[in-house]
């Protein structure tokens, strides 16, 4: 009997909530404290991302989300502090070289290149794994059409995923914004990254489109064992899909644990509460 | 009914990415290149030559050069002239240094030095944006102007800094020069054309167009996912400022046959070169020769018309009109359709797919 | 050798010499830019109140002025012939907005000023149908405006200054003070600095842009006939001016393109550099670099100053 019950105690640990303590540190923020003239956008925060899992990144408005996000990406560099990722330590490197290291990410307000298709969109999301050279660019023969229509095989696998083959033709300037949100995701998937970033990615949608994206979520994180971080405002969804939390506030950590945890932490409850600060 | 798609079921990736992906367009496009080559060197006279195929020829593959840097990948210029300038005066130093080099390698040598000058020009380009950089390719263009006045080994010492074709043959027929066969040059215009408009499609349509028009709709995000700016600028202003290069030689060894420094004046050349790609349509392949077609062929349709009418016009009344239909189907172009002529050209394929039916 | 001696060395000594001759060098700079100025001003209050590089700005200089001359010639005594060709400017921008700008609201900065190179061209053609193709000559005798040189004793000999010079620097402070008082203290510069940032915002908010649009126009078309006066009175009047409108460029560049005092501070700057690199530097060069200093020099200030000396700064968000 007591077999069977501690049997079933495992099985839900593993589908909802689960820290796995032992998966390796993925990404590890040290110290960073991120200045822009007088303001502090960040100061002193550290926490680390494990491989594999869904950590979420919640905090009232102005926390420093995204401002996290961007240090990470190598947008802003850090004034102090530094970000390991993958055992090598940098706090100054160029957003392209990071891009090229498997981190990809989405934008609070949707960063696509609104004159081209879908499809080409997604196609950007490879170019930094295309390398035939410029002079068979030039023909378009031999190896660079192969490499093209091989990275069109896997853009197509990614539209095919995110279940966005009519529209793969329309240029994204004219989809509706719960679409390009899609399209943007798709994206950075087709960038096969280790580690991938959103941004509020369901800012804006309704519940059925939340859902959905919920699913997407998941599923990359299940299927191609995606690392993910993620800034989202909906409770729900941080609570349902996180295996773990860490809330910022006016730039500062205030916790950091699994979701429940965090749920009944006092200072999480204030700040969001706008209990203020002495 | 006459421009379906019906039945043309793509089963290949490799099939969507064709070059011109329906078989109508295949056949117009391919079929229109043949009667480029074809019909001109029988029918044509020189006036046709002289005032309308050599002018859009060359100007055209300026308008292309201009239409990569500008229209797909967003960088503003208003140095075409002197880009066309570096391209003529390389071109000329060239052929008179070597008489015995084939006028198409001179061509692509002028090209290949107008595009290391296009790099250096491009530098800047990493942190000056928007106008700021149109202000940068100003600057080149006023140096070069400057340069080819002063510099009297450009122009082999003349004393009016005046450069011009002179006389090549191939395969026995003469090609440039004064006793030039004009459907001979016609055709060898056409072919660098045609061979430089193919290269150029190719480029476009795969990672390096990609990663130019991701420079231009969104820098920011662009480096954010892996593409290097400063690497996809100056490889558009690299192959922008070969095209415009090699399009200066040949408007100037080919077309015109002597030029003095003033032919590559800023108001003759660099602003007309931006008016066909803007008419023709931004971002645009055939755009930028369907613009340079109207902007060469509207003074010729003037100057013809209204002697045709009996209508008796000064000829600088003539072109007091040619600069205010200009500007005025500039502006009209870009209230009602910033993508040019190009566009309209596809919405009336789009009503010919429905044709004859409404919708 | 030769060559480095001339560029380096040379220059210097003259300039220590005779350092008199330099301050009237630094003179003439100056003079000629506050001609620059008061062309830039133009540029540099469209695109503060409505966030547009107006190209056409140089063919508003001819237009006005042209048209003064053209009434004036007529028979049509100064002051009307001014306020006349004041009110011209105030209907070409009022059909210009209801024209161009109206059916352009918040296309991006790139379309709007190929559309007023557009514009400038039709507007060339146009005058030139109108007011013929000559050149004129601005009446400077009816103008009261003095053509005579000052001389003015200096260490022991003496510089030379026009009082057009003068007097158009003393215009151009005045009309500098009253537009930097009038966008910072009014409600009208203010809301017509909101219009610059995002036009849409700005109509959301009640600002009635159309309106904006024709007031800054004309102000602009206002500050066009004095510059156009205060060129042409020093020599005459055609329609090739219209090529000055590029210069005004590295000025805007130099000052910030949106700053009222940087444009006189870029206006100077570009000025006394020009003449000064002329006659030191120019001979060692081959003459005229003129022609291309001050691009020059906004390119290197480009490169480390992008905003411009006043200019506000650029932050991108992402």
């Amino acid at each position: 009997m007591n077999d069977l019950m501690s049997q079933d105690a495992t099985v839900e640990q593993t589908i909802v909530g689960r820290p796995d303590h032992t998966a390796e540190i993925l990404l590890s923020v040290d110290n960073v404290t991120l200045n822009f003239g007088g303001v502090k956008a960040l100061q002193d925060v550290s926490f680390d991302i494990r491989r594999g899992e869904i950590r979420a990144i919640i905090g009232p408005n102005g926390a420093g989300k995204s401002s996290m996000l961007n240090v990470i990406n190598g947008f802003y560099h850090p004034s102090e502090g530094t970000i390991t990722y993958k055992g090598e330590a940098r706090s100054d490197m160029r957003p392209a070289v990071v891009a090229r290291s498997g981190i990809a990410r989405t934008f609070q307000n949707i960063a696509l290149f609104s004159g081209m298709s879908t499809l080409d969109n997604i196609m950007t999301g490879r170019n930094t794994m295309m390398n035939r050279n410029f002079l068979w660019q030039v023909l378009h023969l031999g190896p660079a059409k192969e490499e093209e229509l091989a990275h069109r095989a896997r853009a197509e696998d990614v539209i095919d995923f995110l279940e966005i083959q009519a529209i793969r033709k329309v240029p994204v300037g004219r989809l509706p914004y719960g679409l390009q949100k899609r399209v943007e995701l798709g994206r950075a998937l087709a960038a096969e990254p280790e580690l991938l970033l959103l941004d509020e990615p369901m800012a804006g949608m309704n519940t059925e489109e939340k859902e959905d994206m919920c699913r997407f979520i998941l599923d990359v994180n299940d299927e191609f064992g995606t690392t993910i971080a993620l800034i989202e405002h909906d409770m729900s969804v941080v609570m349902d899909i996180s295996d773990r939390v860490v809330v910022l506030d006016y730039g500062v950590k205030i916790a950091d644990g699994t979701p429940d945890e965090v749920r009944s932490n006092q200072n999480v409850i204030d700040a969001y509460l706008g209990v203020s600060h002495d | 009914m006459i421009y379906r798609e019906g039945g043309q079921i793509k089963t290949s990736y490799a099939a969507d990415q064709q070059l011109f992906p329906i078989n109508q367009d295949r056949w117009f496009v391919y079929g229109f290149i043949i009667f480029l080559f074809v019909i001109p060197p029988l029918f044509a006279t020189e006036y046709h030559y002289e005032v309308i195929l050599y002018p859009i020829l060359s100007l055209g593959l300026a308008a292309l050069g201009l239409n990569i840097l500008t229209g797909y990948c967003g960088l503003i210029s208003l140095g075409t002239g002197g880009f066309m300038a570096i391209g003529a005066y390389s071109a000329f130093k060239i052929t008179t240094a070597f008489p015995d080099l084939n006028i198409f390698i001179v061509f692509i040598l002028a090209g290949l030095i107008s595009a290391l000058f296009g790099i250096l020009i491009g530098l800047p380009s990493l942190r000056i944006k928007g106008f700021y950089l149109a202000v940068t390719t100003l600057a080149a263009h006023f140096f070069v102007e400057w340069a080819i006045n002063r510099i009297d080994w450009l122009s082999n010492y003349s004393p009016s800094h005046t450069i011009g074709g002179p006389p090549r043959d191939m395969f026995g027929i003469t090609v440039m020069g004064p006793e030039a066969n004009p459907a001979a040059k016609y055709i060898i215009m056409l072919i660098v054309v045609v061979a430089l408009g193919f290269v150029a499609k190719n480029l476009v349509r795969g990672r390096v167009g990609r990663s130019w028009m991701a420079i231009r709709d969104m820098d920011i995000a662009a480096e954010l996912i892996g593409i290097k700016p400063l690497q996809t600028k100056l490889l558009a202003f690299a192959i922008s400022s070969f095209y415009i290069g090699v399009s200066g030689a040949l408007y100037v060894l080919m077309y015109l046959e002597s030029v003095d420094p003033e032919a590559f004046e800023i108001l003759t050349t660099s602003f007309p070169v931006l008016f066909m790609i803007i008419i023709g349509g931004l971002g645009s392949i055939m755009g930028a020769f369907m613009g340079a077609a109207f902007i060469v062929l509207i003074p010729v349709l003037l100057r013809n018309l209204f002697p045709a009418l009996g209508i008796d016009i000064a000829s600088h009344v003539i072109q007091h009109i040619e600069f205010m239909l200009f500007g005025g189907l500039i502006v009209f172009f870009l209230i009602v359709e910033p993508n040019g002529l190009a566009r309209l050209w596809q919405i009336v394929k789009e009503k010919l797919r429905l044709w004859p039916f409404p919708h | 050798m030769d060559f480095l001696y001339n560029v380096s060395v040379d220059p210097i000594l003259q300039i220590v010499e005779d350092p008199v001759f330099f301050i009237q060098v630094i003179a003439e700079g100056l003079m000629a830019g506050v001609m620059y100025s008061l062309v830039a001003l133009g540029f540099c209050l469209i695109y503060k109140a409505s966030g547009v590089f107006n190209f056409a700005q140089g063919i508003f200089i001819v237009f006005a002025v042209m048209c003064m001359i053209t009434v004036f010639e007529y028979g049509v005594p100064i002051i009307p012939a001014v306020i006349i060709a004041f009110l011209a400017m105030v209907a070409l921008s009022w059909a210009i907005e209801r024209i161009v700008l109206r059916n352009m609201v918040n296309q991006e900065e790139i379309i709007m000023f190929m559309a007023t190179i557009g514009l400038s061209f039709f507007l060339e053609g146009f005058g030139q149908t109108i007011f013929g193709g000559d050149s004129k000559l601005v009446p400077v005798e009816a103008l009261h405006l003095g053509r005579d040189a000052l001389i003015v004793p200096m260490f022991g000999s003496s510089i030379r200054l026009q009082e057009l010079d003068l007097t158009a620097g003393v215009i151009a402070a005045l009309l500098v003070g009253i537009l930097a008082l009038f966008f910072q203290k009014t409600p009208v510069g203010r809301a017509l600095r909101a219009v610059a940032d995002d036009h849409q915002a700005a109509l959301s908010v009640g600002i009635p842009l159309q309106w904006m649009w024709v007031v800054v126009w004309s102000v602009a078309g206002l500050v066009a006939l004095v510059a156009g006066i205060m060129w042409g009175a020093s020599s005459s009047v055609d329609f090739s001016l219209v090529v000055i409108a590029l210069k005004a460029l590295p000025v805007l560049i130099l000052g910030g393109f949106t700053s009222v005092p940087g444009v006189i501070v870029g206006g100077l700057i570009i000025g006394v550099g020009e003449k000064i690199a002329e006659i030191y530097w120019g001979d060692a060069l081959g003459g005229s670099i003129e022609e291309w200093f001050a691009y020059v020099l906004a390119l290197v200030f480009l490169m480390f100053r992008p905003q411009g000396l006043f200019g506000e700064k650029i932050i991108e968000r992402v």
